[in-house]
Parts: structure tokens; C-alpha cells; sequence
């Protein structure tokens, strides 16, 4: 997924730096800390929710055939309910004609509250054993189980085989489960039962240590009589039969309120509860069980709380805990969806764009370079060249020389902006028969535009860089569309021409992707956003009409190509006139430069928010143009994050071998899209090399400095133009690669 | 283009910030508390087998819990019906 901001070539101006530099330091420092706090919290949510499914930290173990020798035969043979009252385990067994209901692994939000509503209505009391991620996920239906009267256990967080697990790791469990349970219906229980677990003659050498570390800190360990076995999904019939325990005995009964399609468990529960009944049987709680064998003369309480012996209330610390748990539970329930939604979102805009862009660049490069294809009469009056300079020594001279060899008649006006650097006397030095220098106050980038289009000669005005190197077909080729008089501004592709170093090559695959890919669409679309600072060519005519380059944004060729659009001009890009410019050589270089560019996009797309409800050509650009560049330029960006952080997660905790197939696979299409590109310009493909690396590095970079940006939007901020760093390296390329 | 001179928006946007910052903290921290185990630890009077349903016992008669008290075997607080943990284990 890219980031990909369509390349404008290079912008510059005066200003006074270090003071917004520092500015911008003091501003920042408490947004990092946010970023990562809201980092943090993110990373959390996922955490837990991929605990809660059971993604982190699963374990799907489960222990079978192991000896028993070590577990006493009382207990094998003894009662389901199983105590370690003053360290000794003692085994309870079901009074006869009486049913322990129990129901494992719930809550469920289908089946559980349908057991309840049965449970109810035959006023029958149960007990239910269950798993502590559910329970803060569905605390309501906790809830409303123990206002029923019904007893609640514990049967894990994450329902593993605990025989398999660390001490630490056992105490974990229970005590999360007893905090979920707070949280939910602030209670605790003493009930236990093991996942996995089944009858007491099934306890083996393995789980008994379990038991008993449990029974010692006081819990009371549950198993089972008869096995119902819904959970193979018998049919009703199975149920009940398996369900019914022999001759007259009591049964503590296993059934499933949850943990996968529970219809036939929730059939087969009326047809149960009205067989036991009809033979004589009561249902209780393993509390009510636990009062019949243990204190057959004492008086017995109330029927609510004796039922529900087990359970304590819950107050202080693990209360509030609990209900904080069962509340950020509540929240990661809510983002990760949310989130997955967003997620989609820009994964389908990201596509959709690629496919959209493939095939508009296709046609826009088929249909240009027809044979029979021309703008109309070739254009061969002379024009202006408007080279705006600000501490330009090292580059202008080369500018200067580049421009000399042109094809095209051509007058160069140098607006020296004020520089302190004596540019404007190696511009005269160089005795050029076609340059006039001009100078001003340092008064900005647009001011000096402006004073050159007001002193400009001809009709065609073309504006570049200081620090920008044409072919000598450059001017020619650039200002040749103008032969259509509906054309009023040409486009010119930009190339980074210190491509050697690993950021200049990634600024490399952006331009030429940015240019041969989103310009050749916008094209199309009728609605470029942009004419690159570094080269472009406009009619005087159209400038001067809709009032020159304005300093209301810091983006003023963003700024002025929406206004040409809105005056119904048309705005074309012209793939042949090459312009050699040199990229930002630092990270922190480029990060200023791009803070600038999306800074100023959003001010040039709010200034001409209007355009959206106009009529004509400027509402044309409105509703088809700034929608694209909003959900391109800083939407998908802005969340592009997430697709990072997902991917991540997905490989840590859902499946590693899928998620980087997928991260590939939209890297290959990344790369598919950059070699069609390339192939459009004819540039070598080596430099493709560093596009997974640029995936890892730069597109993490772009979307900081976008979110960092749209903040400085928020907040009012005022951002500067930073004079970028020159070393004047880029000279006019022997050939065009 | 988007500068707010009065610093009205600035300051709203940090105490936004604010909120959301100690949001996150605080998220963290309840996270960090629920599975680390800290400050809810039971102790066995607080989980032995109904000694709620005797005498003075019933729903929030034990002690407090998340107040760590007495190590395993010796939580006799809690009056029960019957003989509260003594052995110091349990004994096959």
C-alpha cells in the first residue's frame, strides 16, 4: 500500500528558519509522546483481543491416556465434587433423585441466554462453569445468570488444558476469570472445573497436581456424573438418554451452553428437565448439593443465597478492577472491528487505485504518443523562462548553462529573492545574451513568481527551480500542448537526479511513479492537482487572470493549478519535458520538505473547498479531483499505519505464513505498478531493488510527517517555508537514465 | 490558511490530547494490572467451600478481599461450620 505522494519536483523559498524549526521542536515533542501512547493503547487492544480469541497465548493441548497412579483411589472413585477442606481431599457425591445441571464453556450470545430463558421457565437452578474471556465479553448475560439464582464456576480464562501450564500461568487463569466475574456480576466464585475434564476417575497423574494446588488455595473442583455429549451433536434423543443417570442415582450432568452449534442442546433441555421430573428428581446447584450431604439438621437459608453458597461478593480492589477489565474489554471489542473496517477501506482504495491508475496511464501514454497525435500547429514563438532563485550558488550557474542549450527560443528572467549568497551576481557574471536578473527584497517564492510573470515578454510563461537542469528539448517539448487554446498549464515530469544513495532512490521510485502513474490519471480526469515547482508552463494570460501565485498556502503551484481549474482552463502533463532535479539528500531534509508539501496541499484543497458545490468546470474538479486527492493524498495515508500494524499482528499471533504472503503479494502488486512506471519512462528497473525496503522504511516516514501535518492543521499552528540544503550535484544527464 | 492566531484551538487540541494521552496510560495500566495479577490475589478464607453459608458468613461477610492477608494455612478468620485449613498440605 502506498503512500505515494505524486512527486511536484522541488519547491524553495526564503525564510526565517530556525525560529519555526525551533518552533516546530517545542510543538512536536508532546505529539510524539501522544503517537506512542496511542500506540500503546493500540497495541493493548490487540493484545487482549487476540487474547480473548485465544489468538496470544493459546494453547490447544489436551492431555489423554495418562497413568492415574498417583491420584488416591477415594477421590477416582469418590463424589464429583471434590474439596480440599484442612488440606485432605474430600470427595461429595450427588444425593440420589437429584440433578446437578451443569453447563460448560458459556456464555455463549445465541445459546446462552436461550438455556437461560428454559432454565426459567421450568424454574430449574444450574450451575455454570465459565470461560473468563466470555465472560468479559458478554457480561450482561452473567449478569443476569446469577440474578436468576444460578451458580457460576470458573472454567479458565482460555479454556487450555491447565495440566500443560505453569503455576504462574494457572493462577493467572483463575484470577482473571475472578476479576471478569467481578467486573460482570460482582461476584467471585470458589467453584472450579477443568477444561477437558470429565468424570473423577479420569483424573490422571498430570491434572491431579492441579487439583490439588487448587483445592489448597480453596477452591472446590467440579466433575462430572453423566456426560451428555451434545457437543458431538447426537441428535435429541442421544442427549437425554446419555444425560439420564442409572437406576435412581443423583448426577452431577454435563451439557454445552456454548462452543459451537448448541441447537440440539438446547431441544433436548425441555425434554430432560420434564423426564428427570416425571421420575421424581429436584434440581439444585453444587451448592444446594454441597448443603444436603453436609448439613442435612442445620437450617437451611434462603433459597437464593443457599443455592448460590458458592459465591462471594466482590468489593474493592478486584470490584473496580474487574469492572475496568470488563470495560476495556468493551473497547477492544468495539476498535478491533472498527479498525478491521477502516483497514478495508483503504485496502480497497488502495487497489482500486492501482487498477485505476494502470489503466489511465496505459491509455493517457497510448493516446499521446500516436503517431498522428499533436496539439494542434507546433508552438514555436518564443517564451519566458522564470527561474526564482534564493541561495542559489552552487546550482544556478548549471541551471543557467542547461537552459542555454534550449531548442527553444527562449528569454530567462532570474528573480533574485533577496539572497545573501551573491546568486544574482553569478547570474550576470556568466554574460548570458538572453538573461535579465531582476532583483527584490526577500519577499517569498510566489512574490518572485509574480514579479517575473509582470516582467515577462511573452505569452508562455515556463517556471522552474534554482536548482533545476532541462534538457534541451525540455522547453520545447513543455510548451507544445499549448497549441490547443483550451490548454492553459503543462505539467513537466520531474526526475531526482541524485538518485545514487538509498533515499535519493527512493525518492526515485515515488517521482516516477507519482509521475507516470497518478499524473497521467489526473490527466485523463481532467483534474491534476498539481503543477510541479520545479517545471511547469503556463499562459500569462491564465495566470494573470485568476491573480497570480498567492500566499495564502505554502503549496502555491497546488494552489494556483486549482485555481486554472477553476477558471476553466485545462491543465495536461507532458511526459517528454524532463527536468533533472535534485532531492532532498538527509532524512530530516526530506521529512521538512514533505511536511511542507502535505501542509500546504491541505491548505490549497480547504482554500478551494467551495469548489465542491460549484457548477461548471470548477465543481468539476471539485467532486472528481479534490475527492481523489483527499482519499489519496491524506486519508489512505493517514491510515495507512494500521495496515502496518495489522500485518504485524497478524504474523505474530494468526498465522505468520499467510500474512507475509499477503504483505508480498500487495508488495508485488506495488511493484508491478512501479515497473509499469518505469517501463512508461524507459528507466532502468535496478533501481526497483529498494522498493521492500522503501516499504519498510519510508512509507512509515510519510505517513508520520502526513498525521503530524494534518495536526499542525488542527491546532492552528504556522508553518514556514525551509530552505532546503544544495550541493549542486545535479548537472544535465547525458541521456535520460 | 488554517492558522488560528488566538491559540483558542491549540489549547482545546492539547487538552483533547491530554485526555486521550492519560486514555491510553490508563487503558495500559488497567490491562497491565488485570494480567499481571496485581491487587487481586484471593486468599483461601476468602475462597473456601461455603463457609459463606454458616453463620455470620453470607455474601461480603469475609474479609475484604484484594487486602493481602494471611499466607495458605492459616486463614481462620472467617468463622466456618467446620475446621478451617490447618495442614500445611495436603496429604495423598
Amino acid at each position: 500500500m502506498t503512500t505515494t505522494t505524486p512527486s511536484r519536483g522541488r519547491r524553495r523559498a526564503p525564510s526565517r528558519m530556525e525560529r519555526a524549526a525551533g518552533r516546530a521542536a517545542a510543538l512536536q515533542r508532546p505529539r510524539v509522546i501522544l503517537a506512542l501512547l496511542l500506540l500503546l493503547a493500540l497495541v493493548c487492544v490487540m493484545l487482549l483481543d487476540g487474547y480473548l480469541r485465544a489468538e496470544v497465548g493459546g494453547d490447544q493441548r489436551v492431555r489423554t491416556g495418562a497413568s492415574s497412579s498417583d491420584v488416591p483411589d477415594d477421590v477416582l472413585n469418590g463424589g464429583p465434587i471434590v474439596t480440599f477442606r484442612g488440606g485432605q481431599a474430600t470427595t461429595v457425591s450427588v444425593p440420589d433423585r437429584t440433578i446437578a445441571l451443569t453447563f460448560d464453556d458459556g456464555p455463549n450470545p445465541t445459546w446462552t441466554p436461550e438455556v437461560l430463558e428454559i432454565l426459567e421457565k421450568y424454574d430449574v437452578p444450574a450451575t455454570f462453569f465459565l470461560v473468563g474471556s466470555m465472560v468479559s465479553r458478554y457480561p450482561g448475560i452473567v449478569a443476569d445468570m446469577v440474578e436468576q439464582g444460578h451458580e457460576v464456576g470458573i472454567h479458565t480464562f482460555t479454556h487450555v488444558d491447565l495440566s500443560y501450564q505453569s503455576d504462574a500461568r494457572v493462577r493467572r487463569e483463575m484470577e482473571q476469570t475472578q476479576l471478569a466475574l467481578a467486573g460482570a456480576a460482582g461476584i467471585t466464585t470458589t467453584l472450579f472445573r477443568a477444561p477437558y475434564s470429565s468424570q473423577t476417575d479420569a483424573i490422571d497423574n498430570y491434572s491431579w497436581p492441579v487439583y490439588k494446588k487448587l483445592g489448597q488455595d480453596g477452591y472446590t473442583s467440579v466433575f462430572v456424573d453423566t456426560d451428555s455429549d451434545d457437543w458431538k451433536r447426537p441428535g435429541v434423543a442421544k442427549i437425554v438418554q446419555w444425560a439420564t443417570p442409572e437406576k435412581n442415582k443423583g448426577a452431577s450432568v454435563l451439557f454445552h451452553d456454548a462452543g459451537g452449534e448448541r441447537s440440539q442442546t438446547i431441544a433436548a433441555l425441555p425434554k430432560y428437565i420434564e423426564k428427570m421430573r416425571a421420575k421424581g428428581y429436584t434440581f439444585t446447584t453444587i451448592s444446594g448439593v454441597m448443603e444436603k450431604q453436609q448439613a442435612p439438621a442445620g437450617a437451611p437459608q434462603a433459597g437464593g443465597t443457599r443455592l448460590q453458597a458458592a459465591h462471594r461478593e466482590a468489593t474493592g480492589a478486584i470490584l473496580y478492577e474487574g469492572r475496568a477489565l470488563v470495560a476495556a474489554v468493551t473497547v477492544a471489542e468495539w476498535a478491533v472491528p472498527t479498525l478491521s473496517v477502516g483497514l478495508m477501506v483503504v485496502g480497497v482504495a488502495v487497489m482500486g487505485r492501482f487498477g485505476m491508475m494502470l489503466l489511465l496511464a496505459r491509455r493517457h501514454h497510448r493516446q499521446r504518443n500516436r503517431r498522428r497525435f499533436s496539439w494542434g500547429p507546433p508552438v514555436t514563438r518564443p517564451v519566458s523562462v522564470i527561474v526564482p532563485a534564493y541561495n542559489e550558488k552552487e546550482c544556478i550557474a548549471n541551471t543557467l548553462h542547461s537552459l542555454a542549450r534550449s531548442t527553444h527560443p527562449i528569454e530567462i528572467i532570474v528573480v533574485d529573492d533577496g539572497s545573501t549568497d551573491g546568486t544574482a551576481d553569478i547570474a550576470e557574471s556568466l554574460g548570458m545574451p538572453n538573461v535579465r536578473v531582476i532583483r527584490q527584497a526577500n519577499a517569498g517564492k510566489p512574490a518572485a513568481l509574480n514579479h517575473g510573470v509582470r516582467s515577462a515578454r511573452y505569452d508562455i510563461v515556463v517556471m522552474m527551480d534554482g536548482d533545476t537542469v532541462f534538457e534541451p528539448d525540455t522547453v520545447r517539448q513543455l510548451v507544445q500542448p499549448f497549441a490547443d487554446p483550451e490548454v492553459g498549464a503543462v505539467a513537466g515530469n520531474a526526475k531526482v537526479g541524485n538518485r545514487t544513495t538509498v533515499i535519493g532512490a527512493w525518492q526515485h521510485i515515488e517521482y516516477v511513479m507519482g509521475f507516470n502513474l497518478d499524473r497521467r490519471m489526473y490527466d485523463l480526469l481532467r483534474c491534476m492537482p498539481t503543477i510541479p515547482g520545479a517545471i511547469g508552463a503556463f499562459r500569462r494570460e491564465a495566470v494573470l487572470q485568476v491573480g497570480g501565485m498567492s500566499e495564502d498556502t505554502l503549496a502555491e503551484d497546488t494552489d494556483i493549478t486549482i485555481a486554472l481549474h477553476r477558471a476553466g482552463w485545462r491543465v495536461v502533463y507532458q511526459e517528454h519535458a524532463r527536468a533533472w532535479t535534485e532531492a532532498p539528500g538527509s532524512l530530516k531534509q526530506l521529512w521538512s520538505q514533505r511536511y511542507r508539501w502535505s501542509y500546504g496541499t491541505m491548505q490549497a484543497l480547504w482554500k478551494h473547498r467551495k469548489t465542491m458545490t460549484d457548477k461548471g468546470p470548477s465543481g468539476r474538479f471539485g467532486r472528481v479531483g479534490m475527492p481523489l486527492v483527499v482519499l489519496f493524498q491524506i486519508v489512505t495515508p493517514v491510515f495507512a499505519p494500521l495496515i502496518d500494524v495489522f500485518t504485524v499482528y497478524a504474523m505474530i499471533f494468526v498465522d505468520f505464513q499467510a500474512s507475509l504472503l499477503a504483505w508480498f503479494a500487495v508488495l508485488g502488486v506495488q511493484l508491478l505498478c512501479a515497473a509499469y512506471a518505469f517501463r512508461l519512462d524507459r528507466e532502468k528497473y535496478r533501481y526497483l531493488l529498494m522498493m521492500p525496503l522503501q516499504q519498510l522504511a519510508y512509507r512509515q516516514m510519510m505517513y508520520l510527517v502526513l498525521i503530524h501535518s494534518c495536526v499542525t492543521a488542527l491546532t492552528g499552528g504556522r508553518l514556514r517555508w525551509q530552505k532546503l540544503k544544495r550541493t549542486g550535484e545535479v548537472g544535465t544527464p547525458a541521456g535520460a537514465g | 490558511m488554517f492558522v488560528d492566531t488566538s491559540g483558542r484551538r491549540a489549547r482545546l487540541l492539547r487538552r483533547i490530547g491530554l485526555l486521550l494521552g492519560a486514555g491510553c496510560l490508563g487503558y495500559a495500566a488497567v490491562l497491565g494490572a488485570a494480567f499481571m495479577g496485581w491487587g487481586t490475589s484471593l486468599t483461601p478464607s476468602q475462597l473456601l467451600p461455603f463457609a459463606g453459608a454458616g453463620p455470620g458468613g453470607g455474601p461480603g461477610g469475609p474479609g475484604a478481599p484484594g487486602v493481602p492477608t494471611a499466607p495458605p494455612g492459616a486463614g481462620t478468620a472467617v468463622p466456618t461450620p467446620l475446621p478451617t485449613a490447618s495442614a500445611a498440605a495436603a496429604s495423598d
